[in-house]
This record gives structure tokens, sequence and C-alpha cells, in this order.
């Protein structure tokens, strides 16, 4: 589905990711973990298009896509959230859902009724009772589930999701993963950035570890969790306990 | 050769003064992340100190450089970023141009009051009548000293940013304002400094260059706008390319007066540098959407229904039928002025204060459809309305096409540089307004009703501008709306959701020129003609500081600054002291902004219900105890009132 290729990126003279190689694939949640600025975000950003890597490629269901605009990548399917939050804040959380459907309807020959859409992923990720707060009034986990519910307004095959539990309590941070399972059983392909590690090992079937912009390990959770690379990069952290 | 040789020094000279201003400007930008539009005023009002301390007051030379260079400009410089920027940091490029165009034009409002415009003033040459022979030709002293000061100011200001420590602190942030960003704006101490060292700057370059032109407030604060073009080369960051693009455009621009036949150059000549900064924005390569940037100060205020948008049209029409019956000509005229205004800035509450995108060319928009109305169809006819409408509508695309790649900052550049343009090369033609610049616009028959009365042709005036409110209310209703207010809050975010930027900001923007092409066909049918000089770009700005001072996010907004501005001719011919008032009070009110910047009528509702409330305190349950929303104004005369 996704594979960025030997990515690297140069801030002025540091590399923020350097030959890192993240695939993803369909029907499966991929986890993606390391210590703050690792280069999780930036991976982000160049497989979206926000950010032109130094050297290295990226395609999409095989095909390449590194020279795309963000949109016309988008338009492939692929959507994401933000770390930083990126909502329409005046607008309600229906609204934007609601907005991105009908972006989705511009470019994707579709007869579905925005409104209906929006309602029902409302439902999905559980804001249908603050549907019509603006978001700028809401907490961060819940304006968080809003961006999740925006991205999967574009009905993507492939979902990017940059810490989307932060903020979030533990019963909902369980509602989460059982929505990110569900949405992988449907054939989607799911990348999880996230900090809560035990989220990550519990839903991922395959997991890349990530530090100072590289891959540092790759595996299922299991092996991941005895790698002894990973406990470095980790010593003293919360982590693979 | 000669002739090559003496326009090549001349371009070097005046490419340095280039130099000079946009150095400033870029040391600010890389600092606060905040483009200084005041910087030519800068320039302007300490040129004009200059004058007053040396012409004037008789101090020597030396000692006025010092006091302005050294004392007033830095402090005034320091001032300005204590007491405003320091709040906007992160804010959106809508709310710190408008700010610093506020500063902009209350600078020229300050500088007519204590300089009368209608005197002629001239600071002499340094150095005057004196020149040496450079192999064959003739290097006036004043030229010598513009070369040395630039070549000293790149050293010195090369010295200060490697060698000291704070400068040490700004280059970090000019290398690399992406990562400044980040780690939020440079400390306090490097902005002041840096403020206070463009401030400095701006006043070298204003004395430099005032004695080769007129000391005319005007022509030194917009000769400033030359000096966008070499920073934008620099791509606001680099310091030496900034100084390769004052050269380049300097000499360019004098070898492009040796060159051009007379004819051509009378057109190209005074164009020349927007045409450079057309074709630098062109040549940009586009800017990565910038991810968690943009800090949201507006409250968003409700969208009132369809329902109440109709019937508020509706009272609105009917209110303006009886004005027309009781109101004399003159104040017909003035109120008739207002609604024009009005819908001038109801197209800019569709382009800023929905989509956040930002125009500097609203004029030059409304003069061309006021063009179309006067030159097409006979000069009177209802499809000159229409005509007035598309070709504001294609001039609005064109003006914003270079930029529209580019983020906000780039493209308000850009209609600065259309607006500039168009004023020199299209409405100064005589071929376009006619001999002596006025071009007569009839008002139009639809239908077979004849509007060329007065009142009849304020009734038409009130329908559109209503049917215009309640249209741009729809369309904030709408999927399009929706999208507009989804790209102002987050362009990144559109994108990864498959929106095309660039097709919905060239949408919004014909959208909006169009309708104030629109306001133009009425422009010219109030006033029977108009004018070259109606259409200045200075206009555009009283306007979208007025419409941001009213509230640039609601039609009511537009109504009450259109009605404040209508008004001005009025309240000016009572204050004769005060020779720009309108630059003045839009300026100061648009600084003022920093406070609300919803602007004055987001206060207007809730305070009438608390009005409300106190006049009848055992009232409120027959009232519905809803808050009335501002968003179509009773009337004209409440206004008036509102304002007392
Ligand atoms: N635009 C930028 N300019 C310069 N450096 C940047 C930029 N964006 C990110 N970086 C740097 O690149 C590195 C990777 O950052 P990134 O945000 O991708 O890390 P991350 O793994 O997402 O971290 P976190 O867990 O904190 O979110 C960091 O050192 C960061 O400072
Ligand atoms: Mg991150």
């Amino acid at each position: 589905m996704l594979s960025a290729e030997t990515v690297d990126v140069k801030f002025g003279v540091t590399y923020a990711l350097s030959e890192a190689t993240v695939e993803a694939h369909e029907a499966q949640v991929t986890g993606l973990i390391g210590p703050n600025g690792a280069g999780k975000t930036t991976l982000f950003n160049v497989i979206t298009g926000l950010q032109a890597p130094t050297r290295g490629r990226v395609t999409i269901d095989g095909e390449d896509v590194t020279n795309l605009k963000p949109h016309i990548r988008a338009r492939k399917r692929v959507a994401r959230t933000f770390q930083r939050l990126e909502v329409f804040g005046s607008l309600t959380a229906r609204e934007n859902i609601l907005v991105a459907c009908e972006i989705r309807n511009q470019w994707d020959s579709t007869s579905e009724d925005p409104r209906t859409v929006a309602d029902e992923i409302l439902d999905r990720v559980g804001l249908r009772e603050v549907g019509n707060q603006p978001v700028d009034a809401m907490p961060t986990g819940l304006a968080r589930l809003v961006e999740l519910g925006r991205a999967l307004a574009i009905r993507p095959k492939l979902l990017l999701l940059d810490e989307p539990g932060s903020g979030l309590d533990s019963s909902e941070t369980l509602g989460l993963g059982q929505l990110l399972t569900e949405l992988a059983e449907d054939g989607m392909a799911i990348l999880l950035v996230e900090h809560d590690v035990e989220l990550v090992m519990r839903i991922s079937k395959e997991i890349y570890v990530l530090d100072f912009g590289r891959v540092i390990a790759h595996g299922t959770p299991g092996e991941v969790k005895d790698n002894a690379d990973v406990q470095a990069a980790y010593l003293g952290a919360e982590v693979p306990a | 050769m000669t002739a090559f040789l003496a326009y090549t020094v001349i371009g070097i000279a005046t490419g340095c003064i280039y130099a000079l201003t946009a150095s400033g400007l870029v040391v600010t930008y890389t600092t606060s992340g905040i483009f200084n539009f005041a910087h030519g005023a800068i320039g302007m009002l300490m040129a004009f100190t200059y004058w007053q301390l040396t012409v004037q007051n008789g101090w020597p030379q030396w000692l006025a450089l010092i006091a302005v260079l050294l004392v007033i400009a830095p402090a005034l410089g320091a001032l300005i970023q204590r007491t405003l920027m320091r709040r906007l940091y992160g804010a959106s490029i809508s709310t710190t141009l408008v700010i610093t165009l506020g500063l902009l034009l209350a600078f020229i409002g300050v500088a007519t009051v204590f300089w009368d415009p209608g005197e002629p003033r001239s600071l002499p040459e340094f150095f005057a009548g004196n020149r040496v022979k450079v192999f064959s030709i003739f290097v006036s002293y004043h030229q010598i000293t513009m070369i040395t000061v630039a070549v000293l100011v790149a050293v010195l200001l090369r010295l200060f940013l490697f060698r000291t420590r704070i400068g040490t602190a700004m280059r970090a942030v000019v290398d690399d304002p992406e990562l400044a960003s980040l780690n939020g704006a440079a400390p306090d101490r490097v902005a002041m400094v840096s403020w206070a060292l463009g401030a400095a700057l701006a006043g070298l370059a204003g004395i430099l260059l005032a004695p080769l032109v007129s000391l005319d407030i005007i022509l030194l604060t917009l000769l400033v706008i030359n000096g966008y073009a070499a920073a934008m080369v620099g791509r606001l960051k680099s310091l030496p390319l900034t100084f390769a693009g004052g050269l380049a455009l300097g000499l360019a621009e004098a070898h492009a007066i040796g060159n051009l036949p007379p004819n051509i150059l009378n057109i190209a000549k005074p164009a020349l540098p927007i045409f450079f900064l057309y074709a630098v924005l062109l040549a940009l390569p586009q800017a990565r959407l910038r991810v968690g940037r943009v800090v949201n100060t507006h409250r968003a205020p409700r969208v009132a229904s369809l329902r109440e948008s109709l019937v508020a049209g509706a009272g609105f029409v009917a209110v303006a039928a009886i004005l027309a019956s009781v109101l004399s000509p003159g104040d017909l005229f003035t109120a008739g002025q207002g609604i024009v205004f009005a819908l001038i800035m109801l197209s800019l509450v569709l382009l800023t204060g929905y989509a956040g995108q930002v125009s500097l060319a609203q004029m030059t928009f409304v003069g061309v459809g006021a063009f179309a109305m006067g030159k097409f169809f006979g000069g009177g006819s209802f499809l000159g309305i229409i005509a007035a409408t598309v070709l504001a509508g294609i001039a609005g695309a064109i003006a914003a096409l270079p930029a529209i790649r580019l983020q906000g900052l780039y493209l308000a550049l850009s209609t600065l540089a259309f607006a500039q343009g168009m004023s020199q090369v299209f409405f100064k033609n005589t071929n376009v307004f006619g001999f002596g610049g006025r071009l007569e616009v009839k008002r139009p028959d639809i239908l077979g009703v004849s509007f060329r009365g007065d009142r009849a042709f304020f009734v038409l005036l009130c329908v559109t501008f209503a049917l215009c409110g309640i249209g741009v209310l729809a369309l904030r209703r709408g999927p399009f709306g929706r999208r507009l207010i989804a790209m102002r809050e987050s362009p990144a975010a559109c994108a990864t959701l498959g929106l095309n930027l660039t097709m919905t900001k060239l949408a919004v923007f014909s959208l909006s020129s169009a309708m104030a092409g629109l306001a133009g066909a009425f422009y010219g049918g109030l006033r029977g003609q108009v004018g070259l000089n109606d259409f200045e770009m200075l206009q555009s700005l009283v306007l979208l500081l007025l419409v941001s001072v009213a509230g640039i996010n609601t039609v009511t907004g537009a109504l009450m600054g259109g009605l404040t501005f209508g008004l001005f001719p009025k309240i000016q011919r009572s204050l004769p002291g005060i020779p720009s008032l309108s630059f003045l009070g839009a300026g100061l009110g648009a600084v003022a902004l920093g406070r609300n910047p919803n602007g004055w009528t987001s206060d207007v509702g809730p305070r009438i219900a608390r009005l409300r409330k106190m006049l009848r305190p055992g009232d409120s349950g027959t009232q519905d105890g809803r808050e009335p929303e501002p968003n179509v104004a009773p009337a004209p005369e409440a206004v008036s009132s509102a304002q007392r």
C-alpha cells in the first residue's frame, strides 16, 4: 500500500530522517514509535507531501508520488491527522467532518450525501453528543477525534495518525483502539504514531522504531519489545516492559 | 559609452537605496515574522524630521543625523515593537497586515498634521553642487554618499551580525526563520533591537532618497514599495541577495530610462519596480505549507439563517425606500456613497473575513468596474453592469495569479503591485479615462425602468447591497463558504483532504473582485463621472482597514464601515486642521484592532441586548431573550446615531 524508501530529510545540517524505510499494508495497523524528535511527524509530512524529502521516494499502491502535490496525494485516498492540531476551530465538529465530505465530493465520483456521511462518521468516532460545539471550545482529546473523523471523511485507504491518543482518558483510549482495529479489519492501512506504547503494542501487527531519524528496529510487537537497540533508545523512558 | 556609464552610476546609487530599505524590511521580518508595511512611512517621517531639524531649525547636518538615525528612529522602532508587534507573533497574515498598514496610514495622517502637504519643500543633496569627473562622466557627491553609505551599512551589518552577541542571536533567526518559528519567536530583546535597526535603516534610506525626489509625504512612503521587490529577491531572509536584488532593480530602472523610447518610458518608468516585483513573485518557488502556525484571533460570529437575512434585507430596503423620499439630495448622495463603500467592503468580508486572503487592490477592481460601465454598451446599460462585474472578476484573477501558489503575504504583495501597476499604466492612460482623465458614467435603465433619478438610483443601490448581503451569507452557510473558512483556518489540513488550494483561492479572489467591480458600476453611476485619482491603492487600504475595524466577518461590519467612510468627507469639512482624516482615522482604528480583532460591531449586538434589559427590567420574559445578531443592520439612521 504505502512504502517510503530510504527517505532523507535534512534541516540545515541535521538529519530529521536518514535512510528511513517504512511500509504500511492493507488491513493492518502498523505502529511507528520512537523518542521525541525521532522524525515521526517529519515522516508523515513527507508521505503527505507537506515536506519534500532531500532524498528517497514515496510510493502509494506502487505509484511513485514523491513529486505530487499534497492535494493530489490525498486524492489517492491518503488521509492524516496532525500532532499539533489543525482543526477548523471556528466550525463545529459536525461541520469539520461535513466540509471534508464536501471536499471529497469535489474530486471523488460519489453520490453519497455529505450530510448523511458526516452524521455516520460522527457516530462512528463517538462525537454525536458534541457535534454542534465549535471545535475551538473542545478539549484536545475530543478535537483529536474530530481530526480522525475528518480524515475518515475522504474514505481513506491509508490513514496516518499522529498521536491520536494523547489527551484521551483510559476508557476513551480503549474505544480508540477498538475503532482502529475495526477500521483495519475493514481493509484500511493504518500507520499509527503514538506515545502510548502499550496501545501500539496491543493493536499493531508490525512496528517500526525510529531514533534520530533512523529505523533502528522493525518487526512484530514481540520482536521489537525484545530488541536491545530499542531498549537502549528508550532507556529510562516509560517503555517496553 | 558615456551614457551607459552615467546610467550605471545612477542605477547603482538608486539600487543602493533600495537595498538599504529592503535590508531593513528583511531584518524586522526575519526576527519577528511580521512584514512591516509601515517601513516606508517610517522612512518618510524620518526624512521630514530631518528636514525640520536642518532646514527649518538650522541644526548642523551631523547633529540632525545623529538625532534622527541614532535616537529618534531606533526609539520609534523599539516603541512599535514593544507596544504593538510583540502581541502579534503567530497571528494570521490578515491581522499583522492590517495593523502594519494601519501604522502606515496613521503615520501619513500624522505627517500631514505637522507638515502641510500643500506647501512645497525640498531637502538639499549632501554636498550639494559638488561633483567629480570619473572617466568621462560626472558623479555627484550625493551619489557617492549614497553608495558609500550603502557599502558601509552592508559592512557594519555584517560585522554586527557576525561579531556581536545580539547579532549572532538575530542571525540564528535570520538563517532559519522556519526553525525560529518552531521554537517560538525570537526573544524580545532581539526583536526590539531588530525593529530599532529596521527603523534606522528606513530613516537612512528616506533621508538619502528625499533630495532626489520632492519631499512629498505620499511619494516618499510609496517609493519604498520599490524596496519590496529587492526584499523578495532575498526571499525575505538573505541579506546579500537582498542587496543584489536592490542593485539589480536600480540598474534595470536606470538603463530602462536610458534606452526606452520616451513614449513608452512615460508609461513604463513609474511601473518598472512594480513589474520587477511581479516578476520576482512569479519566480519564487512554492513555499511549503506551514503546519500549526496561525493563531485564531477571530471569534466566530453566528451566521444568520436564510429567513433572518431575507427579513433583514427586506427591512433594509424598506427603510432605504423611505429615506430616499425624505433625504435631501446632498444627504442622499452621502448615504449612497456609504452604501457603495459598504458594497466594496462586502467583497472584503468574503475575501478576507471568510477566506483569510488579503487584497490591497480592491479600489482598482472598482475602477475597472466603473470603466467597463462607462465605456461599454452605451455607458448606461444593464449589460454594462454585467461587463463591470465580469471584467473586474478577470482582473482579480490576474492580480492574484503570480502569487496564488504562495502564502498570504506574497498574495497581498502581488495585489499591491497590481494596484500600483494599474494606476500607472491603465488609469493614467488617456485612452482609458479620456483626455483630462475623467470618464462619464451613466446610470442604468433596467427592463425599461429608468434609474437615472437620485431617489430611484439610491433604492436600486440599496436593493443591490441587500441582495449581495443575502448572497454572501447564503454562500457562507453553504459548502463553498465552509471550504473558505476551512482554508482560512488550516490550509494544510485542507490540502491533505484533497482540496486544490490554488483553485479555491482563485475562485474567491475572482468572486470578490467581481463584487468590487459591481460596486464600481454604482460608484461611477452615483458620481456621474470617475477620474484617475479615485482608484489609488491608498484608498483600497483605507477601505480594508475601516472594514477590519468595523467587523470584517459580518455583513453588518461592511455596512457600518461603508457608512462611516461615506461620512468622512462631511466630517473632514468640519475638521480642516487634520487634512487626511480618513488616513488617520482608519490607521489609528486599525492599530487599536490589536485589542478586539472582530471589530466594534461585534460588540453592538450584546450591547443592545444589555441596554434593552436595563431599560425594561421586568419585561425580559416577553423579549425572547436572544441577543439580536449583528448581521444586517436595521437602517442607516440607526447607524449614524450609533456613531454619535
Ligand atoms: N521545519 C523544521 N525545521 C527544522 N527542523 C525541524 C523542522 N521540523 C522538525 N525539525 C526537527 O526534526 C527533528 C524531527 O522532528 P519530528 O517532529 O519529526 O519528531 P517526532 O518524532 O515527531 O517528535 P515528537 O515525538 O516530539 O512529536 C527534530 O529534531 C525537530 O527539531
Ligand atoms: Mg511528532
